[in-house]
């Protein structure tokens, strides 16, 4: 039996990383200004944002649900789904960050990419 | 099969349930998926230290199936229950190297082990590995809930777990 101070140690020595790689995974800017949209693993959109004149909303309709997406000169967010958990609406506007958007019931992911659509799809 | 232990790991079953589903009104503490405080994971943990790990694994699964039920929420049932799984794999392994005052290092452990299942099972279901960049927040997140259950589930273990040992194996 280990001694409580060893695991103590152990549990904070995981701790400190997590933070450490939090701290570079979302302060790190997003590399680029295009929004990738996946419905199911599959590329189902890709806006790029910075080129973008008016907002543009993005309805996505599967099997599973609605997630209705509003893309904003610079930013996107998912402004309403009828998900249980919602967790895609709450988690509001991404706009620089490289954590993406999901939304796991009906398997939509929004994720910030590099450079323009031909880069990426070079890429 | 025995009567006493369908009928005690049924309490545990109800009891955990309740907890689920009152958790289910508390507003998730971040709009993160997979994060939240997964306090009927107190149960488990219960069940497991004071009965072992195949009652522990009955309660979890009646409560993970049936919840997602009451829930309404069939979606999640995939998520719950690979991080459940490996949850309690994780506790029962823990449970070897520790004792009674350190359940709530197997707690964390356990958290950890829900979340990363969680988010696997997300990697694969929307076949989007950009998901792993949530893995530092669920572990953070994951030590802090699993600290919390722990503890809990340790006054529990320690309340509760002569009379739940009494009824077993008998």
């Amino acid at each position: 039996m280990a001694k409580t101070g060893t695991w103590i140690a152990v549990i904070a020595v995981i701790l400190l990383l997590s933070v450490a790689a939090s701290l570079f995974l979302f302060l790190r800017p997003a590399a680029g200004q295009t929004a990738e949209i996946y419905v199911d693993g599959a590329l189902y959109r890709r806006v790029d944002l910075g080129a973008l004149a008016a907002p543009e909303r993005i309805e996505i309709r599967t099997e599973r649900g609605v997630n209705v997406l509003l893309a904003e000169p610079g930013r996107i967010r998912v402004e309403s789904a009828d998900c249980p958990d919602k967790v895609c609406v709450e988690a509001g506007w991404l706009e620089d960050s490289a954590a993406p958007i999901v939304c796991l019931p009906h398997r939509v992911v929004v994720r910030l990419t590099g450079g323009t659509a031909l880069d990426a799809e070079a890429g | 099969m025995d009567v006493k232990r369908i009928a005690r790991d049924a309490v545990l079953t109800a009891a955990a349930l309740t907890i689920f589903i009152v958790e289910l009104q508390i507003p998730a503490p971040a709009p993160i998926p997979g994060v939240k405080l997964g306090l009927a994971n107190i149960v488990t943990l219960t069940a497991l230290f004071t009965l072992g790990p195949w009652d522990a694994l009955a309660v979890l699964l009646c409560r993970v199936v049936l919840g997602a039920a009451f829930a309404g929420n069939m979606a999640a049932l995939l998520y719950s229950l690979t991080g459940g799984l490996l949850a309690l794999a994780a506790a029962a392994l823990m449970r070897r190297l520790l004792t009674e005052r350190q359940i709530w290092v197997a707690s964390v452990f356990s958290a950890m082990a829900h979340n990363f299942g969680q988010l696997l099972a997300a990697v694969l279901v929307t076949a989007t590995p950009a998901l792993f960049t949530w893995l530092p927040v669920l572990l953070i997140s994951g030590t802090v809930t699993g600290l919390f259950t722990g503890l809990a589930g340790q006054f529990a273990v320690r309340r509760l777990g002569k009379y739940l040992r009494h009824t077993h194996g008998k």
